[in-house]
């Protein structure tokens, strides 16, 4: 086993180890960019949320209005 | 009360999706493809929610021109919604595996053609809905659109059958293999994605129901 682990290079590892780090970027991207995604739809979400509400007083006061007339 | 459950179905799903991303991390390294390879446990988790509720949007646009009950239009705009948001998702983390297994971050295949089609197609489904004024003809085309759209669904699942593509083959059917431990990881993400699939499905179809409440009021208040 020795022998064997004294077989590798220094390039070897540096490749493995840059291969790694490599391979966690993509991995970190990919995740990121799902949460991104969806993030991004519930944000969107709350701010129509936040739209019929505002839309649901403006409605509420023009009826007000009216009856109070 | 009903509102209490749906949040609490929220909770849950994104607590599995933390916890599970954690696990997902510290299992070991695929052998072909190092740990790139668990993008997997989103990326298809991701798709089959956008099948899931592509499916339901078809079903509730055949319901809306059977019965011309709007709350099936709402239901068919809901899940579309949501449906687009998973295929975005899917579409860019399968981009993002494909530019490190690859090395480029598009391939012009059935599958990856068809899938871009289908997100072009429901996007477009979206966007007819703000085109047209008149409700009912805007529910009646909307349904229609969404049949014809669905019919690039099929072509998506079984294009990697159908013909040659750079796509990998199934991992969990035609032969496919996925270890136990690596499957329960992968089902819980299913879960996860289900539940806030249908979490986002009601918040989307309940402020629908009220936009459509909202232009009724409002259509009234001026005919007066």
């Amino acid at each position: 086993m020795y022998t064997l682990i004294a077989q590798i290079t220094q390039d070897e590892l540096a490749r493995e180890a840059l291969r790694l780090q490599h391979d966690y970027e993509f991995l970190t991207y990919g995740l990121i960019a799902a949460w991104v995604v969806l993030a991004a739809y519930v944000l969107m979400m709350i701010g129509r949320q936040k739209k019929l509400k505002r839309e649901i007083e403006g409605l509420r006061a023009m009826v007000d209005e009216k009856q109070g007339r | 009360m009903r509102d209490k459950i749906v949040y609490l179905l929220g909770i849950v799903a994104a607590a599995i999706l933390a916890w599970n991303t954690w696990a997902i991390s510290q299992l070991p390294e695929e052998t072909a493809q190092g740990v790139t390879f668990k993008i997997i446990f989103f990326h298809v988790p991701m798709w089959a929610g956008a099948g899931l509720t592509v499916t339901l949007a078809l079903l509730a646009s055949i319901l809306f021109l059977i019965t011309k009950n709007f709350a099936f239009d709402a239901l068919a705009v809901a899940t579309t919604e949501v449906g687009v948001a998973f295929l975005t998702a899917g579409l860019v983390t399968g981009s993002i595996w494909g530019r490190q297994i690859w090395g480029i971050w598009w391939a012009w295949d059935a599958r990856l053609t068809s899938a871009l089609l289908c997100w072009i197609l429901y996007a477009g489904y979206l966007m007819l809905r703000h085109a047209i004024e008149e409700p009912t003809q805007r529910a009646t085309f909307a349904a229609v659109f969404n049949i014809f759209a669905f019919l690039d669904v099929p072509i998506v699942f079984f294009s990697i059958k159908w013909w040659r593509t750079q796509h990998p083959q199934p991992v969990f059917w035609n032969q496919g293999s996925f270890p136990p431990d690596w499957t329960r990881h992968f089902m819980w993400n299913m879960l996860a994605m289900t539940l806030l699939g249908v979490v986002l499905t009601v918040v989307r179809f309940r402020q629908e129901e009220v936009q459509r409440e909202i232009d009724a009021v409002r259509r009234t208040a001026h005919a007066f």
